[in-house]
């Protein structure tokens, strides 16, 4: 299996989770690079990513696990062969399926544009209730890992997986508090077992 | 300028599908420094124009001469109107730049009802909608093609250029020019009007008697198609933009030939595209080779307006086996039924097959030209069975000349026996068939374009008729809706007069006219009115010596073979293939099949 680490800029951080999985399939199948199938009735390509970031948030850490035995140069193939917002970072070899889309547990992002504010004003709080896209008060402070400023972007990292937190909610959450928007939200790094 | 997505971050959040907008489609080749900047537009939804061939081609044949060619579609109401507000003006995909800023805005008319999304295109794009308007160099030269384009003239006050007939022989040529004289000078447009298949609409005018019909032609008074002869030499993507979305058709597609040996006499591809010209299977392989490596598509659409009829289609699917990695599925998507044959099918997904079998009795199938008999339609559904479909989808047309309530039984009759055939062996699924009944517009370039558009009253009649005879276990009707149908035919058959009712309609907002769900009816009744003029006019039956308003453009088939073909539709005489016998269209010069090389 190859593991990889990938982008989702440039406009491609609008695509569907279905059509970017097609995107990778077809840059893979463009660059010679053969995957294994399902032994289903319907066998399909074995391409495994993790979940998606919410829509229109460009990242430059996500990850995906490509059942292949090619061995060759992966990270330059792709390259060659994917869309302009979808660039490989880093692949490596593994045994095993590392199941990113399980395995990573938090990822930190960074925003521009959200007036500045004391982090420990958050990070003191016990509890944290907002009101979710589907209309539930939840506790988010669980889900809130970091807070930090660096010089005039702010840095935080949210929890991922099962106590996932959007990063467009949180900064709504924040510019509501705080004053100002959230003008560039970028996903930077995701972390958990097997990412590298 | 380069419009910014970031700008446009909340409102790509609100809209549907918003990858449509985004570009960065992997192989939408846009060069940044070109001497002249194409944009070939598609007034349609990107999924729609994304699948389409001919665009692809047209592209092409600015791109091998170092020109841009960038891609635009018609952007739906909700992020239309978004960037309108936002004062944003309509972009392209590659390059994201306003249409304004190229040098030629390219609009493909695949069908009437999709005038308005241009004119949605223009206004979004900060361009004047009429020609007068656009003086002084300000603005990109704005030209038509496609197979709406050969009677141009309810647009004509929108366009400075319309290609009539192959785009690849002659849009670059008119890029050429262009620069050679500096831009959109008189010279220049002297010069393109000397050329096959180039109209300028400003060069001629239409005289008219005082009851509102035309009495001639004045300055430019004919206008050839250009013809492509040698396909095989002509410009062909050896790559396709790969869409950020699914696309209707979301596969590779080559073309195998282009025209049709058949000439049904209400299809108006099967004259404007003659005569047939083929594409040799090494071309094809080669072609397919290439975007299957560059693409990364699992399947290629071999294309025509009748691939059955393709002459060596045996050893083209024989060669594309041999050649393609062997994941890659063949799609025919136009076969007729006497062309069907398992082997052809046994590539394509077997979910549902469809036949058009156009009309219910042999009488009106041979009046129209369509040269199938009873036994093909069942015979082929028979095959398809055996292999393991279990769905058909049946075409046929209501309102066609000559047709009786036999006609409209007849549908009926087919259903029967086709469910005969089915239920004749056992079989594990319920049949399913769905029966498509499509209103019958006269078109230009046709031997039925005098006749008149079916009535409102008499297709209800037939509509209630066909729902009491198709009212059976099994049998799906879906059936065409009247008033897109009679706008189908009035901006078909219609003159410079339309123009301004177009206008009116758009400003009256309509766009979509094609989607059901938008069309907007009323708009358009209003439209006409307020313009003084009745779309009856435009769909009644013309007189055979009245002057039709595309007489003046000379697609290569001459009158008198429409008329011959007119009578011999009345006599329900079947003309037969090009293959068998020459029937003396007109082309016969430039015709592969008529000098006997086929």
């Amino acid at each position: 299996m190859i593991c990889f680490k990938y982008t989702r800029t440039d406009g491609a951080e609008y695509l569907s989770h279905l059509d970017l999985m097609r995107h990778i399939m077809r840059t893979l199948r463009r660059a010679g690079i053969e995957l294994e199938k399902s032994e289903g009735y319907h066998a399909h390509p074995r391409l495994f990513l993790n979940s998606p970031p919410p829509l229109g948030i460009p990242s430059v850490a996500e990850y995906g696990t490509a059942a292949t035995a090619f061995g060759g140069d992966f990270m330059s193939l792709f390259n060659e062969f994917s869309p302009s917002g979808i660039k490989c970072l880093a692949a490596k070899y593994s045994q095993n399926n590392p199941n990113y889309a399980n395995s990573i547990t938090s990822c930190r992002y960074e925003a521009e544009g959200i007036d500045r504010f004391d982090p420990n004003l958050i990070l003191g709080l016990e509890h944290i209730g907002i009101t979710d896209l589907r209309g539930r008060l939840v506790d988010i402070r669980p889900r809130i890992c970091a807070i930090e400023w660096q010089g005039s972007v702010l840095t935080f990292t949210l929890g991922a997986g099962e106590n996932n937190l959007r990063a467009d909610l949180f900064c709504t959450y924040l510019a509501d508090k705080f004053g100002g928007r959230a003008e560039r939200i970028l996903k930077t790094d995701s972390f958990g077992e097997g990412v590298f | 300028m380069t419009v910014d997505l970031l700008k446009l971050k909340d409102l790509l959040l609100s809209v549907e599908k918003p990858s449509r907008y985004t570009g960065g489609e992997y192989g939408a080749d846009a060069k940044e420094d070109a001497p002249f900047y194409f944009c070939m537009a598609f007034p349609d939804l990107y999924e729609v124009g994304m699948s389409n061939l001919g665009t692809k081609i047209v592209a092409e044949s600015f791109r091998r001469r170092g020109y841009c060619a960038d891609f635009c579609f018609t952007p739906y109401k909700d992020f239309g109107e978004g960037i309108r507000k936002l004062g944003v003006p309509l972009y392209s995909l590659a390059l994201r730049k306003p249409l304004g800023e190229f040098d030629m805005v390219g609009f493909s008319l695949q069908y009437e009802l999709c005038y308005t999304n241009m004119l949605y295109m223009l206004d979004l794009a900060g361009i004047p909608l009429r020609r007068e308007e656009r003086q002084g160099g300000k603005y990109p030269l704005i030209v038509v093609g496609g197979p709406c384009a050969v009677n141009p003239e309810p647009i004509a006050d929108f366009v400075d250029i319309v290609f009539i007939g192959d785009g690849e022989s002659i849009d670059a040529d008119v890029a050429d020019i262009y620069l050679e004289c500096g831009g959109a000078t008189d010279e220049f447009y002297r010069r393109i009007s000397a050329l096959d298949g180039v109209y300028v609409p400003a060069l001629t005018q239409v005289k008219y008697t005082d009851d509102g019909r035309i009495c001639g032609f004045e300055g430019i008074t004919r206008v050839k198609r250009a013809i492509v002869d040698d396909l095989d030499g002509a410009p062909f993507p050896p790559t396709q933009p790969v869409p950020n979305l699914e696309s209707v058709f979301d596969r590779s597609i080559i073309e195998v030939m282009r025209g049709c040996y058949r000439g049904c006499r209400f299809c108006q591809a099967g004259f404007i595209y003659r005569p047939v010209r083929q594409r040799s299977v090494e071309t094809l392989t080669r072609q397919a080779c290439s975007l299957i490596a560059s693409t990364g598509y699992e399947e290629v659409s071999l294309n025509s307006l009748s691939t059955g009829d393709y002459t060596k289609l045996r050893e083209l699917i024989k060669s594309l086996k041999q050649n393609l990695p062997s994941d890659v599925t063949l799609a025919l998507p136009s076969l007729r039924v006497d062309s069907f044959d398992g082997e052809f099918a046994q590539d394509a997904r077997r979910i549902s097959l469809t036949f058009a079998p156009e009309a219910g009795t042999q009488r009106l199938r041979d009046v129209i030209n369509k040269d199938i008999t009873e036994d093909e339609i069942i015979n082929a559904a028979k095959s398809a069975f055996d292999m393991g479909y279990s769905a058909v989808k049946l075409y046929f047309m209501t309102g066609l000349p000559t047709e009786t309530e036999e006609d409209l039984k007849g549908i009926r009759r087919i259903c029967d026996l086709i469910k005969g055939a089915y239920n004749a062996s056992p079989r594990k699924k319920a049949l399913r068939i769905s029966v498509s009944v499509s209103t019958f517009v006269p078109k230009p370039f046709t031997p039925f374009q005098w006749e008149k558009q079916i009535s409102h009253e008499e297709l209800t009649a037939h509509h209630e008729a066909l729902k009491k005879l198709l009212f059976i276990k099994g049998v799906s009707l879906s059936l065409s809706h009247f008033e897109t149908s009679v706008l189908e035919a009035v901006l078909a058959r219609g003159d410079r007069r339309l123009s301004a009712v177009i206008e009116s309609a758009y400003k009256k907002g309509c766009v979509f006219d094609g989607w059901i769900a938008d069309f907007k009816v009323e708009a358009w009744k209003q439209a006409f009115e307020e313009c003084g003029i009745s779309p009856d006019e435009y769909t009644r039956e013309r007189g055979e010596d009245e002057i039709l308003p595309w007489d003046f453009i000379d697609i290569g088939v001459t009158k008198d073979f429409y008329l011959k073909e007119r009578r011999a539709a009345y006599a329900a005489d079947v003309s037969g293939s090009c293959l068998k016998k020459c029937n003396a269209c007109g082309l016969m010069k430039r015709c592969p099949a008529a000098r006997g090389e086929i």
